[in-house]
């Protein structure tokens, strides 16, 4: 009796164990965070959620989170501002002595190209998309892949009026999304030229494309700011003061009554002609990380030196717009943790100022005019006709658009030493990332970095 | 055994009672361990004269009738030295009790292994045992700590002095580049939770929820035959606990009491205020020649920041007179990181039971109060181990242990708010703010209490953390099981165990607003943070065990079984900004919650095991294993794993030859091969994914990874060769292994271009190798009334990568995974020291055709492997020493041959480039010309052999006491009259000596915001280990 008890009992252990145990469906678990690849691009929804992806990586402080802006500001500075931070990356930049392995211009490649994947993922599922979403989404990723290409050739190659921009090597140009690691993964520089060509093809179909209303996101007019931007950078006037036409023309958007007002918003403001959206749930702002003060979240990382300050004349309402934290000055334009603006109207008159002078030309207004917009909304006396020189709008240019990502630009454009550095001087490009020289045989090193 | 205790006492009982003639009285009495007071069972108990005796029972008791007249004992026990006695009856009972002296190694001791337990002689793979005597009451944090230095094949480094820190083990080498290194832990047969479970990059240790004095014993499998039976996840070995059990008997309490201050291993010393201003306005006039300007232009911007720094106390007075130049203030920035600490602990344990059930229960509270400010640890734990017969055949039981700890705890050694941080502060600047007590003339308000000061000091003042802050972990561990084991005849046993380990972490971060500036997000406002991760793992398994004896010399075990294993962890947060006032530290006071999240994932284990151990006539061994493992983790078209293992042994002191080599008690050849796997990687890495992103209130996807279904376990294949012999009867007994290695499939996060949109894919790629010798011996030196024994052990394990795949892999600050190399090697330019002509850092080129020109500019010096974090050696030596109650253990440690790099160097030893107070032995700049010196000369703002370079590298070997413990154990006689079977009181001193030459805190170091496979010895404003002074006592009764 008792020893059927025992076995009864052995059986009903065992059994458990394999009950337990015998199926192999334990071992069928899925992710709870992710989805499958093969499902990923499936439905209309899930291609629209890709394309905001893209966003989300375009917005990052890799690109137009902050370093799109502050390096090149920070390596083409000679005397305005001092890094101050411990950071060593900013500080190799600002010391225009990069190391092939800075992780901060490494994160500008790494971060740019990952945008790109995206937006070609996008890309590759139009056919998805249900008709009358196709084509924008098509324009607003092209636009996106655009932006990446042409920020990406502007720091890791010369300047495009820096010798023979069909030789100089440019950037890999990326045109198709990534499934696998083969042999068409390890992708050779395409010449500038070829760059910039690929993203004028893709801003061109932005533009077209694109809607003149898209909420945040990028829309037609935003193309065409960013081709009058390209256009600048190819010495191609007429173009750049078409484009900036366009924009100015739409009547969408507004210079704020006061230059402080087109700063530390909340939102996309009237003169915001394409911003980045941060709110403290979502978003990175590095300019603010990295200019404000502590008091403002910041690392106060960035003082603004006297030598800034002599470039405003008497009266400038701009000169007022710098507080002290942390024991030095510190730009306003980044006082809080809040949108970015990306691209302001003032920055497309001040375009097309120059570039009619230049052109000699009258597209859309005279220069005297589009300057004397930006400089009685600062609280300056208009200039004379006779005194809106192509000097007069630069160095309106350098007190409107500091600290916003366009002096390395700019200098480099006008041909313009730093300092005493030439404006073509090796050390003012950045190095191809070394992880990058390292794990594809078929890349270039910039000169001056080994190799 | 109890069988023939029985038999034997029956037997004399028979003998005795046939002589019965005469009067008799009783002879009677206890024996017991002579260290420890408990009972020993079985002892023989010989009266010469009868040609027999009697053995003691359960409780250590014997009895033997005799009539009078003269006797004498011999008293004789395995492992104990044999005490004689003469004992004379004449007309009554007489008492006479017995301590034994532990005499030399146990051969019969019996050691845990996977699934079973086995005969030390009969072990074929390598196991190493720590009894859990040998590190009770240990004052240390975590039970790693406690077997440090004792058992060779292990190297144990703590990453920093921070109080519930994690701790790197690793068994025979790391054996992976990218996946786990950390060996599979089980605690009574359950395979714990190891994850680092910190909201932080400062990782947390979730041994440290286990008490160590509920340890009965550990068991470290270092080989393959001894390992493979955990399969896919033994390649970095396997760490068995087993904790105390009931034991038949009186039931024996327990009682001990710890208490004692502790303080770190070393402080640096850095710049004071006068020091500091000698060094910067050299440096100040250096960068003026430099730059071709009339020094007071430099000198002039160093003043008016010092003017800043100082908190307006840099001011000139009416007087005349500065403030620094009168000392006003000079602080030692780096003794605010520390505070007094201290620790205590009780603990209360009962064992016992009859023959039916048997129970051990504790519970123990302990406090310890951390070297660092902030820093304090809180456990309080409780566990109910118990065993039931419910007949001769069927046996059940379970345990279960429980335990709540709270720890006060830091940032990352990369976060300005840690302690160790605050020596960056210049010394001219005062911890608290005098200006806060200044009058509108400047003057200072007498009796005002300045407050801590905030926004005017060089980095963050991490003091405000301190007050303003706080970050507490709070961890409810439930670990449990049961088993039913069921002898189905007496050849054939079944068990089934269920067990469940339950890992509950709560993280509560509150900082005030006067945190902002070291706080990302906090806005002045007040931040707040809440997070709860839950781990959930379950483990069953069932196996059988045949055991038999076929013609006396065939011994035949063989053990079959199967288990199921899934783990699922769960986590959630919410953050919150914006809180009334610092008496409001939950996220209910926040004004607004700019954060929240939830996640989960899981994973599973199926597997099937078998090990057959074959004995043929006590000198041929044969083992093997083998274990048939799957894994939710692997690729689909890898879903099942084999890891087979064979071992063979040959007692060669059994064979009839060495019958009359008398001097070997024991001599012993193992050899070993197997296949173990290593399937610590993440969960769903063989997959290509999206997950879920989010831009502008719009909810998006992205790639995140890239596929690779192929993606399987990483193999290792380790031939393992051992000896162990015992000589002079057992009194220098001695192991030594010969192991290699070789870890093939390697899971490799391989770079992959950028352009591709992803940085890095998964694959098994790759291959390295780990070979080493191993060796301890154990001495009894000196076994009369003053007895010695001695253990020393000595590891040394050579990594080296040997396939990455053409790929070159960089972690941490300049640690790299390069092929031909072993893993985690430095590799930056060479320093090559000082040009005695301009002061200038120069640099090794090392390209081109002249590698050794030096150069200024460290862009034109290529990079070279210049250090190896790996230790070439590492081991212990302790010496116990036993007089007449008086114990003192003594413990030396040693690690050899491992360089450190110190990037908080390129600040804090970087000739006065910024304002970062400068350690000591930057005084010793170059001046003039001609001045030898390693130390670059000194200019403002301008760096100065200031890159990544060999100048921050340093050698990390070191020797240090580590452990020292002097005890008294009061007399029996003496205990007997108060009702107490033993106490002891002791002193424990840890790491009381530190012998090196490394110039940072501790040579012990391991930054714990970069801490991993690749990334070694990286000290980064890493805490310094503690050094305590403990007092303790222990009462048995």
């Amino acid at each position: 009796m008792k020893n059927t008890k025992f076995s009864i009992l052995t059986l009903a252990v065992l059994l458990a164990g394999f009950l337990m145990i015998s199926c192999d469906s334990l071992l069928d678990v899925d992710p709870q965070q992710s989805i499958d690849e093969s499902d990923a691009l499936s439905t209309p929804g899930n291609v629209q959620a890709a394309l905001v992806g893209a966003y989300s990586q375009h917005r990052t402080g890799s690109q137009y989170g902050g370093r799109y802006m502050m390096l090149p500001d920070l390596l083409a500075d000679a005397g305005d501002i001092a890094w101050t931070g411990t950071f060593f990356q900013p500080r190799e930049v600002f010391d225009k002595v990069i190391s092939a392995d800075n992780s901060y211009t490494q994160s500008v490649w790494v971060g740019s190209y990952n945008t790109i994947n995206r937006v070609n993922n996008v890309l590759s599922a139009l056919d998805i998309l249900d008709e009358q979403d196709r084509v924008r989404v098509e324009a607003e990723s092209r636009f996106l892949r655009a932006a990446a290409h042409f920020e990406l050739v502007r720091v890791f190659a010369k300047a495009y009026n820096d010798g023979n921009p069909t030789q100089n090597p440019g950037v890999p140009i990326v045109l198709t999304p990534t499934r696998g690691i083969d042999e068409s993964s390890f992708l050779p520089r395409a010449t500038v030229e070829e760059v910039y060509q690929a993203v004028i093809a893709d801003l061109t179909f932005a533009k077209n494309n694109l809607p003149e209303a898209n909420g945040v996101f990028a829309n037609t007019f935003v193309a065409s700011a960013f081709l009058a931007r390209v256009h600048f950078m190819r010495g191609e006037y007429a173009q750049a003061a078409t484009e900036a036409t366009r924009v100015i023309g739409s009547g969408r958007y507004s210079l704020m009554p006061t230059f402080a007002g087109a700063f530390n918003n909340d939102g996309n403001v009237a003169e915001t002609v394409y911003g980045m959206v941060v709110t403290p749930q979502d978003g990175t702002n590095e300019l603010n990380l990295f200019y404000a003060s502590s008091d403002f979240n910041g690392r106060g990382d960035i003082d603004i030196l006297d030598q800034h300050l002599a470039r405003y004349e008497a009266g400038d309402a701009r000169a007022d717009f710098f507080y002290t934290g942390g024991g030095a000055r510190r730009s306003a334009k980044w006082q809080t943790f809040t949108n970015i603006p990306v691209i302001r109207l003032a920055e497309l008159y001040l375009t097309r100022a120059e570039s009619n002078l230049r052109a000699g030309t009258a597209t859309g207004d005279s220069p005297a005019s589009d300057l004397n917009a930006i400089r009685t909304r600062a609280g300056l006396a208009p200039l004379a006709a006779a005194d809106v020189t192509v000097d007069a709008v630069l160095a309106e240019r350098r007190v409107e658009l500091a600290f916003e990502g366009h002096l390395l630009h700019d200098l480099k454009r006008t041909g313009r030493s730093i300092g005493d550095i030439p404006f073509n001087a090796a050390q003012l490009v950045y190095p191809i990332p070394q992880r990058e020289m390292e794990v594809n045989p078929n890349l270039v090193q910039n000169p001056g970095y080994g190799n | 055994m109890m069988h023939r205790v029985i038999l034997l006492g029956l037997m004399l009982f028979c003998l005795l009672s046939g002589s019965a003639f005469a009067q008799t009285y009783t002879l009677s009495g206890t024996v017991t361990d002579s260290r420890s007071g408990e009972a020993l069972i079985g002892v023989n108990i010989f009266v010469t004269e009868l040609s027999g005796g009697a053995t003691t029972d359960l409780e250590g008791r014997y009895e033997i009738p005799l009539s009078p007249g003269t006797y004498s004992l011999v008293v004789t026990y395995i492992g104990y030295r044999t005490q004689t006695t003469e004992v004379t009856i004449t007309d009554s009972n007489v008492s006479r009790n017995f301590s034994l002296v532990l005499d030399r190694v146990d051969l019969d001791q019996v050691v845990v292994v996977g699934f079973g337990t086995r005969s030390l002689r009969d072990v074929t793979g390598s196991i190493a045992t720590v009894s859990g005597e040998m590190i009770q009451n240990t004052p240390v944090n975590t039970l790693e700590s406690a077997i440090q230095g004792r058992v060779a094949g292990i190297f144990i480094e703590r990453e920093t002095g921070k109080l519930g820190g994690a701790t790197q083990v690793r068994i025979r080498g790391g054996s992976s580049v990218t996946g786990g290194n950390q060996p599979l832990y089980v605690i009574d047969g359950i395979p714990v939770t190891m994850d680092d479970l910190s909201a932080n990059a400062s990782a947390t240790n979730p041994l440290s929820d286990i008490n160590q004095n509920d340890i009965e014993s550990i068991e470290i499998l270092r080989d393959a035959s001894a390992a493979a039976i955990y399969g896919s996840r033994a390649s970095n070995g396997v760490i068995l606990i087993t904790t105390k059990r009931g034991r038949e008997g009186r039931t024996q309490f327990s009682y001990s009491f710890q208490a004692g201050i502790s303080e770190p291993t070393n402080q640096r010393g850095f710049l004071n205020t006068a020091e500091f201003f000698e060094l910067y306005e050299e440096a100040a006039r250096n960068r003026a020649i430099d730059d071709g300007v009339d020094p007071e232009v430099w000198l002039g911007l160093f003043y008016e920041d010092m003017e800043w720094l100082s908190a307006g106390e840099f001011r000139q007075f009416a007087d005349g007179s500065w403030g620094w130049r009168d000392g006003v203030v000079d602080t030692n920035w780096e003794k605010e990181a520390f505070q007094s600490a201290g620790m205590f602990r009780h603990e209360l344990s009962a064992r016992g039971g009859n023959d039916r059930t048997r129970f051990f229960v504790s519970g123990s509270y302990s406090d310890e109060t951390g070297i660092l400010i902030n820093n304090d640890f809180e456990r309080i734990g409780a566990r109910i181990n118990l065993d039931h017969t419910v007949n001769d055949r069927f046996l059940i039981g379970m345990n279960l242990s429980t335990n709540r700890s709270v720890m006060n705890r830091l940032s990352s050694d990369n976060a300005f708010a840690t302690p160790m941080q605050l020596v960056a502060q210049p010394p001219v600047t005062p911890i608290f703010d005098p200006r806060t007590c200044f009058d509108e003339n400047e003057e200072t308000i007498p009796g005002c209490t300045p407050i801590l000061s905030g926004d005017f000091t060089e980095y963050y003042n991490g003091l405000l953390h301190r007050d303003y802050a706080d970050y507490v972990t709070t961890v409810f561990r439930t670990i449990g099981g049961a088993y039913g084991d069921f002898r189905v005849s007496p050849n054939l046993n079944i068990r089934t165990e269920y067990g469940i380990d339950l890992l509950t972490q709560n993280e509560d971060q509150y900082y005030g607003a006067l945190t902002a500036r070291g706080v990302g997000g906090n806005e002045g406002q007040g931040l707040g943070f809440s997070r709860w991760v839950q781990i959930q793992n379950w483990t069953s398994q069932t196996f059988a065990t045949y055991q038999n004896t076929f013609q006396d010399v065939h011994d035949l075990e063989v053990v079959g079984g199967f288990s199921a294993q899934r783990v699922t962890d769960t986590r959630s947060f919410v953050e919150g900004r914006g809180f009334p006032n610092d008496n409001f530290r939950r996220i209910a006071s926040a004004a607004e919650i700019i954060g929240g999240s939830s996640s989960g994932s899981d994973y599973s284990f199926i597997s099937y095991f078998s090990r057959l151990n074959y004995k043929y006539d006590e000198k041929y061994l044969l083992s093997l294993s083998g274990r048939v493992d799957g894994s939710s983790r692997f690729g689909v078209d890898n879903r099942y794993g084999f890891f087979p293992a064979a071992s063979v042994g040959w007692i060669i002191s059994e064979e009839s030859f060495m019958r009359n080599a008398t001097y070997f008690d024991l001599l012993k050849l193992r050899a070993s091969y197997g296949i173990t796997g290593n399937a610590a990687i993440g969960n769903f890495a063989s997959r290509g994914l999206f997950s879920g992103t989010s831009y502008a209130g719009f909810s998006g996807i992205n790639p995140s990874q890239s596929p690779n279904p192929d993606l399987r376990w990483e193999q290792t294949a380790q031939f393992d060769l051992g000896i162990d012999f015992g000589i002079l009867g057992n009194r220098i007994r001695v192991e030594a292994d010969y192991y290699v290695k070789n870890t093939r499939d390697l899971l490799l996060n391989v770079n992959v271009p950028a352009t591709t949109g992803f940085t890095s894919q998964l694959r098994n790629v790759g291959k390295l190798e780990n070979r080493g010798f191993e060796f301890t011996v154990n001495t009894f030196n000196l076994t009369g009334e003053l007895q010695w024994t001695s253990n020393f052990n000595f590891t040394t394990n050579n990594n080296k990568i040997t396939d990455l795949d053409g790929q070159v892999i960089t972690a941490g600050f300049i640690n790299r995974a390069i092929e031909g190399q072993p893993i985690g090697v430095f590799f930056t330019r060479e320093y090559a020291g000082v040009d005695p002509e301009t002061g200038s850092a120069l640099y090794f080129v090392n390209s081109g055709d002249n590698p050794r020109e030096t150069t200024t500019n460290p862009a034109n010096a290529t990079e070279v492997i210049v250090g190896d974090p790996n230790p070439d050696f590492i081991g212990g030596f302790g010496n116990n020493f036993f007089y007449k109650g008086i114990e003192l253990n003594v413990l030396f440690q040693f690690v050899y041959g491992n360089d450190v790099y110190m990037p908080s160097g390129r600040f804090m030893s970087a000739n006065a480039w910024f304002y970062d107070n400068q350690t000591k032995d930057q005084l010793k700049r170059w001046r003039q010309p001609g001045d030898v010196t390693d130390v670059p000369r000194p200019v403002l703002f301008r760096a100065n052999g200031t890159a990544p370079s060999s100048r921050y590298i340093e050698d990390g070997s070191y020797l240090r006491l580590k452990n020292v413990t002097l005890a008294y154990n009061l007399p029996s006689a003496f205990l007997s009259n108060y009702g107490l079977d033993r106490m002891r009181v002791y002193f424990t001193g840890v790491n009381l000596l530190t012998f090196t030459k490394y110039p940072g805190w501790d040579p012990e170091v391991n930054t714990d915001f970069l801490a991993g496979n690749i990334s070694q010895g990286t000290e980064f404003y890493s805490a310094p280990q503690a050094r305590s002074f403990t007092f303790g006592i222990d009462i048995g009764f």
